[in-house]
């Protein structure tokens, strides 16, 4: 055993009573910290003022009716908000009917069916798809999905449903192949890999108790996945759903490619549209500094924010009721 | 500090105690947790703090280095006195009573570097030494824990990847690094095999040559074998404290004979 | 009262319980799982659809001269040089820029809680931010930045960029810093460490492998990003690395190209398509990778 150094048994020590070591190096972090903190808080409201403060003339000057009008019109200078809310709402709901489904079925695969190696392969897969950037998807879209749509899908669909009563409506009309449906199938792609992963996240993170002492009772796991998880897992489920929605709703490049760009409101899924996201980012850059139609694409801005706020206000309400259990 | 080492060949009793606790209160925020405490730490010695889980032990062990400072709710009034100074004061630097007062904990904590930075980080808070004197401080505390051998060839090497003993040894090697003059160990070895704890114990005993040393353990054994005196806690107060001999012979208070015996706990 | 013990013929007829109910239960699990496999299948299909197309389209362009050349007009024999420098810079800058900001205010939420309601109040503005879609950031820097400046510039793309790039960060590095043990920060604390000390050397060495991967996804999903470099950056036909004039960059270009009439041009879309993704996707593999090697709070 070696002796310690004698140093280390007479040490002076500094004073205890004044405190200056370390003081000033946490005051100082302390302060960067909080800048960094207070400069999210600085941006966020900056966006909200600069959208609502360049769109304060379109709101002045066409009042509350500028939500519900149709109209959009660079020459006459009118223009209403319903149309691009409409497609925006429109392809967000086509999306989630096709995405919440398919993000269940491959969450429910993942978790309950698939082989251990095989899954966290197919994880991966389903990660990848999250990641690719969302002008990809509208570019596979405009040249793979469009001329698809328009040549066998739509037409099909007229032949089959277009004479149904009540619902034929939605699926007559010229089949450009561009359109609300194509629009809502991509974003319903882009979103499911979303919803699939805070599923998989929730299914995985039911105790496992509560899921075998069902399956001792002999139940299926389609009845374990439908009495114990889901009722269990609900209010998170409905959080990751949320959180798809809320991507969907401003998703701009993806849309943009398919949409077809046009401005009339109708019934026909197959007929273009436009979204609050897709209209700004087309008409943009053809609208001068200081114009009303400026002023017009700036309230239409500030409203897709206050729509994925809610969204997403919604969302985190839910997930985190879902967490507290 | 002078009049301590002066001391040092005398008995337990005349020492001047390395830290004295007098009407110590704790609160959680409205729990009342610990309750008119008074004990002192002789100098030099093992003093072992003994009772059922949530007596409050462990929280005046915390208490001892100002660690309730991290979290808000918390707070402690009455005195401790550790070399002139009441520890509980406001303006007192934490910083530098935590490098005087050293700690230990139940599971070994080992920081994400390598074995040597381990070490080094504690010392280089406090004292600006040459690569050279570096270097012999970290061989000399890891010689004191009997770890050099073992590690003498991987200093570099990350420490996460000692054994659970091993990394115990280097937290304790961490904490005298800085020179402390009492340690604090909260459960030290509750999380290691029989052998680790074996030679915890006997490092314990080695290391009272120098510093002062407060232990809470479960363990009623291990007090026995390693504490000189033991204090036994029950609901926030301190029943009794005495030598060990006497503690685990003859106790004085009706509960403590429970507990030794095994009656509750 | 016990009721006299049933007897069971033990002639196997005690497998075939619950008669009909029992098929009709088989049958719905049956078809849920064809279901949730179909579903899979489907998800799978559209991902190597996506490549599949990209590298049949996008192959033919690789070449040497699409990185040698910038952009040209439609026939002139053009490449992709200026752009894919344009992306690098932007996203390297807006990394450079939204990293320490993004750190600190990850630092922020998770070792500042005595701060109580604003610290709320920022996780949720932050949160806020990462779903706010992107063309509205876009716009915000148009206003505040391209407008009165009078000009597109790649630094206001390189900002668009990284109020993106921020709250990825913040999310990141808050979580991997709740994982590092409180065992740990204590004994750190104990040492009598400084509390500045305490975050920089021992919590976020011990959270940087997360740390590190969410920098990574970070920059893999802004470099993709085109809708916030529309009014921002703009794009630029010639070679420029100047933040003060318009940039081009891959997206917008895509963008530009994919549009047009002209064939190779469409050409040079697919072409810049393939390299964006591929870089996206192989930086997602490697940070995935990258976390499970290094990624546990331990080191």
């Amino acid at each position: 055993m070696m002796e310690l150094p004698s140093a280390m048994t007479a040490r002076d020590h500094p004073a205890m009573d004044t405190n200056t070591r370390g003081q000033y190096g946490d005051f100082i972090f302390g302060m960067i910290a909080r800048l960094a903190g207070w400069f999210i808080l600085l941006v966020m409201a900056g966006i909200g003022i600069v959208l609502i403060s360049g769109g304060w003339r379109a709101f002045s000057t066409f009042g509350p009716g500028f939500i519900t009008s149709t109209a959009w019109n660079p020459i006459s200078d009118h223009f209403g908000a319903a149309t691009s809310i409409f497609g925006t709402l429109v392809t967000t709901g086509i999306a989630l009917v096709f995405a919440v489904p398919f993000a269940f079925g491959v969450a429910f695969w993942l978790v309950e069916m698939a082989p251990p190696a095989l899954a966290r392969f197919i994880e991966t897969a389903v990660q990848l798809l999250a990641a690719v950037p969302s002008i990809i998807f509208g570019m596979w879209g405009f040249f793979i999905v469009v001329p698809f749509m328009a040549h066998d899908i739509e037409p099909t669909l007229t032949h089959y449903l277009g004479h149904v009563p009540g619902i034929g409506v939605l699926f007559r009309g010229a089949p450009y192949g561009t359109g609300l449906l194509s629009g809502g199938l991509i974003l319903a792609i882009m979103i499911t890999p979303f919803i699939c992963s805070v599923m998989t996240d929730v299914f995985v993170s039911i105790p496992a108790v509560l899921k075998e002492s069902a399956f001792g009772l002999g139940a299926t796991r389609w009845e374990v996945m439908r009495q114990v998880v889901l009722p269990w897992s609900r209010q998170a489920v409905m959080g990751g759903i949320m959180l798809g929605t809320g991507r969907a709703l401003g998703e701009t490049m993806a849309v943009t490619f398919v949409i077809g760009n046009s401005n009339r409101l109708g019934w026909s899924l197959f007929a273009p549209g436009n979204t609050i996201a897709s209209l700004i980012a087309l008409e943009f850059p053809e609208s001068s500094a200081g114009s009303l139609k400026l002023s017009a694409l700036l309230a239409l801005g500030a409203i897709l924010m206050i729509i994925s706020f809610i969204t997403l206000a919604c969302s985190r309400i839910f997930l985190q009721r879902g967490t507290a259990k | 500090m002078n009049n301590i080492t002066m001391d040092r060949t005398t008995g337990a009793d005349s020492t001047v105690p390395a830290l004295a606790i007098r009407n110590l209160d704790f609160w959680y925020g409205s729990n009342h947790a610990l309750k008119g405490v008074s004990l002192d730490f002789p100098t030099r010695q093992v003093t072992g703090m003994i009772g059922p889980s949530g007596c409050g032990k462990s929280t005046l062990l915390r208490i001892l280095n100002r660690m309730y400072d991290l979290y808000p709710g918390q707070r402690a009034t009455g005195e401790v006195m550790f070399d002139g100074c009441n520890i509980l004061a406001p303006g007192l630097d934490v910083n530098v009573l935590r490098s005087r007062i050293g700690m230990v904990f139940q599971k070994p904590t080992p920081f994400p570097m390598s074995i040597y930075d381990n070490i080094a980080f504690g010392v280089r808070l406090h004292e600006r030494l040459s690569r050279t004197d570096m270097d012999q401080r970290v061989e000399s505390v890891l010689r004191r824990v009997a770890l050099w051998n073992e590690v003498k060839d991987r200093l570099n090497a990350s420490a996460a990847a000692l054994s659970g003993g091993q990394q115990q040894r280097l937290c304790i090697a961490r904490t005298i690094a800085t020179r402390p003059e009492v340690i604090l160990l909260d459960e030290p070895t509750s999380a290691l095999d029989p052998i680790s704890t074996a030679r915890i114990e006997e490092l314990l005993d080695e290391l009272k040559q120098e510093f002062s040393i407060a232990i809470v353990t479960h363990n009623l054994q291990q007090a026995a074998r390693c504490a000189d005196r033991v204090a036994f806690f029950y609901m926030g107060t301190l029943v009794e404290v005495d030598t060990a001999d006497k503690m685990f012979t003859a106790p004085q208070a009706k509960r403590t004979q429970d507990y030794i015996t095994g009656r509750f706990g | 009262m016990m009721s006299a013990p049933q007897s069971h013929p033990a002639d196997g007829s005690g497998w075939r319980r619950g008669g009909v109910q029992a098929t009709r239960r088989r049958l719905v699990e049956r078809l849920v799982s064809l279901l949730c496999n179909m579903a899979t299948v489907v998800v799978l299909f559209a991902l190597f659809s996506i490549l599949w197309t990209l590298v049949t389209r996008g192959a033919a362009g690789l070449s040497l001269p699409t990185f040698m050349h910038s952009t040209a007009a439609p026939g002139a024999g053009g490449g992709l040089a200026n752009a894919i420098i344009g992306s690098c810079e932007q996203t390297g800058l807006a990394a450079l820029i939204g990293t320490p900001i993004g750190m600190f205010a990850g630092i922020y939420l998770s070792e500042f809680s005595q701060d109580g309601r604003i610290v709320t109040l920022v996780r949720f503005v932050s949160d806020m931010l990462l779903s706010v879609p992107s063309i509205l950031v876009g716009l915000f820097i148009y206003l505040i930045i391209v407008e009165p400046a009078g000009h597109f510039s790649g630094m206001a793309g390189t900002l668009a960029l990284a109020v993106l790039f921020i709250p990825i960060v913040v999310r990141t590095t808050e979580d991997m810093l709740r994982l590092v043990p409180r065992a740990m920060r204590e004994a750190a604390y104990a040492l009598g460490a400084p509390g500045w000390r305490v975050i920089l050397s021992v919590c976020l060495r011990s959270a940087r492998g997360g740390i590190m991967t969410g920098i990574l996804l970070a920059l893999a999903r802004i470099s993709g990003e085109t809708a916030p470099l529309l009014f921002t950056s703009l794009g630029n036909l010639n070679w420029s690395t100047n933040l003060n004039a318009p940039m081009a960059s891959l997206p917008v270009t895509i963008y530009q190209y994919a549009g047009s009439a002209y064939d190779d041009w469409v050409q040079m879309a697919w072409t810049g398509a393939l390299l964006i993704t591929v870089a996206v996707l192989a930086t997602n593999i490697f940070a995935r990778w990258w976390l499970t090697r290094n990624g546990t709070a331990q080191q």
